[in-house]
């Protein structure tokens, strides 16, 4: 296998653009990736591009959205895909990149993301985001993916002595972890409080346990890491991807209190890197609902599974803390425009490794090591990847 | 606009819809609910007989959905009753199922909960009322 390296990344900021479609987001963060790219690129050397998207848009472009995407920006010709895996769509682009790069097939590759969600009215977003889970049964069931995650979310709480309250400080934290990022959708702390009593969607969650809707893309250009130093000295390598599957459905799975996707994903991306889970500086995770980040904590490794709720409690994994997770607010502050969070969070891990988080009082200092992972809605799939700078 | 399950999608669910009709897999004897082509607990079986599930089981866990976060199928439901509760229940004979629960207690609901089920309306899509299984306390 060849070396893959990121030698560019660029994404718009996460919101609300009703003045911008797929194409206008998608090649706002295309030049911002382009222009990020040290010793300049000619595009024309781009030679296949993945691109993640849940729902085209709302199902306007329900085929081919990758060559209108990739003419919009002038490059009709580059072989170019739509990959989808609800959520993970993002990362599974960037998972797909990844292994044609380091397959030899290819030298530069582009994997990006574009969700357009704000286009939509609720009634018909609800619609889109409900027919990734089991729809046959899950959805006949009168549920959503809150209710699948909030089954996840009782049972733990039953199961391991979870309490509101640890819900309510993820979305604490990684709203507070927001506020210096300018490209998150929300830039505002919000006190435990008001995180104990929003509205309720779906128990034990209220709406501030949810990551929202959101328009946005990111882009990020993975390199043959022999040919990075043409392009940059300072490359971020991905030292290790993995990516795995699960039963779609929650009732055939034989655990709900962790993703056994993500474990699989996050065994395959260490084995590769040949990292251990306490060697990670800082992390980039998948908080679509407060109880996923801390599902994640322990199927990630970065602690034992029903010990994630003392992580928050000891700060952790809080900016400054010694494994400080989603600093740029994450899904639920940063925003969750679908297809694009995979790689959004690879830009936000290119940015901190380089020393280049655009506010130093946001910045994860002497970090050598980080992971991002992304899932596909209940976790039906999941993508991990593994990251190495080369020092600020 | 709901999640489009088309009348011809949802009359092949009939039998497990209507009668919990369960595959014990002739290999290793577990019972899959709903119907698998290979047996989800030995990975390899492929012969099944079938079986008609009790509908009795516990509850292993809950949500209440709230109005405002119902499917858009859901939300005139949600809408008078203001939320509805669904429950993951694990059955006797071991599968686990997904389904709204009747008549909650008031006392609240909890996991470990015996509940039975019961056949009820779901809801109505292209003119056909859709019934199926709930649940309800024992």
């Amino acid at each position: 296998m060849q070396g893959v390296a990121i030698i560019g990344a660029g994404q718009t900021r996460y919101g609300d653009f009703p003045d911008l479609g797929v194409k206008e987001l998608f090649a706002q963060a295309y030049f911002e990736m382009l222009r990020s790219v040290d010793r300049g690129l000619d595009p024309g050397m781009i030679q296949a591009a993945y691109i993640g998207c849940l729902s085209a848009g709302g199902g306007f472009q329900l085929g081919q959205l990758a060559p209108l995407l990739m003419g919009h920006v002038g490059l009709p010709g580059v072989n170019a895909v739509r990959v989808e895996n609800a959520c993970a769509s993002g990362g599974y682009a960037l998972f797909n990149a990844a292994c044609a790069v380091a397959s030899g097939k290819f030298d530069l590759v582009l994997a990006a993301g574009v969700e357009k969600m704000r286009d939509v009215s609720s009634s018909k977003g609800r619609y889109w985001l409900g027919v990734s889970g089991d729809t046959e049964y899950e959805r006949l069931a009168g549920s959503t993916f809150a209710g699948i995650y909030a089954l996840m979310a009782a049972r733990y709480m039953h199961q391991y002595g979870l309490k509101r309250e640890h819900l309510s400080m993820v979305a604490v934290k990684n709203h507070r972890h927001a506020v210096n990022n300018p490209k998150a959708q929300f830039r505002r702390e919000i006190t435990i409080d008001q995180a104990l009593k929003g509205a309720p969607v779906a128990y034990p969650f209220n709406v501030w346990d949810c990551s929202p809707t959101s328009d946005g893309a990111a882009a990020v250009l993975l390199c043959s890491a022999k040919m990075a130093a043409n392009f940059t000295d300072r490359p971020v390598y991905l030292r290790g991807f993995g990516a795995a599957s699960d039963y779609l459905a929650i009732h055939d799975r034989d655990s709900i209190t962790g993703l056994a996707a993500t474990r699989k994903a996050a065994a395959e991306a260490y084995r590769q890197a040949g990292v251990s889970p306490r060697e990670i500086d800082f992390a980039e995770v998948h908080d679509c609902f407060t109880i996923a980040e801390i599902l994640a904590y322990a199927d990630l490794g970065f602690c034992e599974e029903g010990r994630a709720h003392h992580l928050l409690e000891e700060g952790v994994t809080q900016l400054g803390g010694r494994l400080p997770v989603n600093v740029s607010g994450g899904l639920k502050a940063k925003g969750h425009p679908i297809g694009a969070t995979g790689c959004g969070m690879a830009c936000e891990i290119f940015r901190q490794l380089r020393g280049e988080a655009s506010e130093p009082s946001r910045q994860v200092k002497n970090a050598r090591l980080a992971l991002s992972h992304n899932v596909g809605g209940s976790g039906g799939t999941a993508a991990v990847f593994i990251y190495q700078g080369g020092g600020q | 606009m709901g999640a489009h399950i088309s009348i011809p999608m949802y009359r092949r669910t009939v039998p497990q819809r209507y009668r919990l009709a369960g595959q014990r897999c002739t290999a290793c004897g577990r019972v899959n609910f709903p119907p698998k082509a290979v047996c989800r607990y030995c990975r390899t079986g492929t012969g099944f007989d079938s079986v008609r599930l009790s509908g009795r089981g516990t509850v292993y866990s809950y949500t209440v959905i709230a109005g405002g976060g119902a499917p858009p199928e859901f939300s005139e439901e949600a809408r008078c009753k203001g939320s509805y509760p669904v429950v993951l229940v694990e059955l006797e004979e071991g599968p686990r199922i997904i389904a709204q629960l009747v008549d909650p207690p008031e006392e609240g609901i909890t996991v470990g909960m015996k509940v039975e089920a019961v056949f009820r309306r779901i809801y109505e899509e292209e003119g056909v009322i859709r019934y199926g299984f709930k649940f309800r306390p024992v």
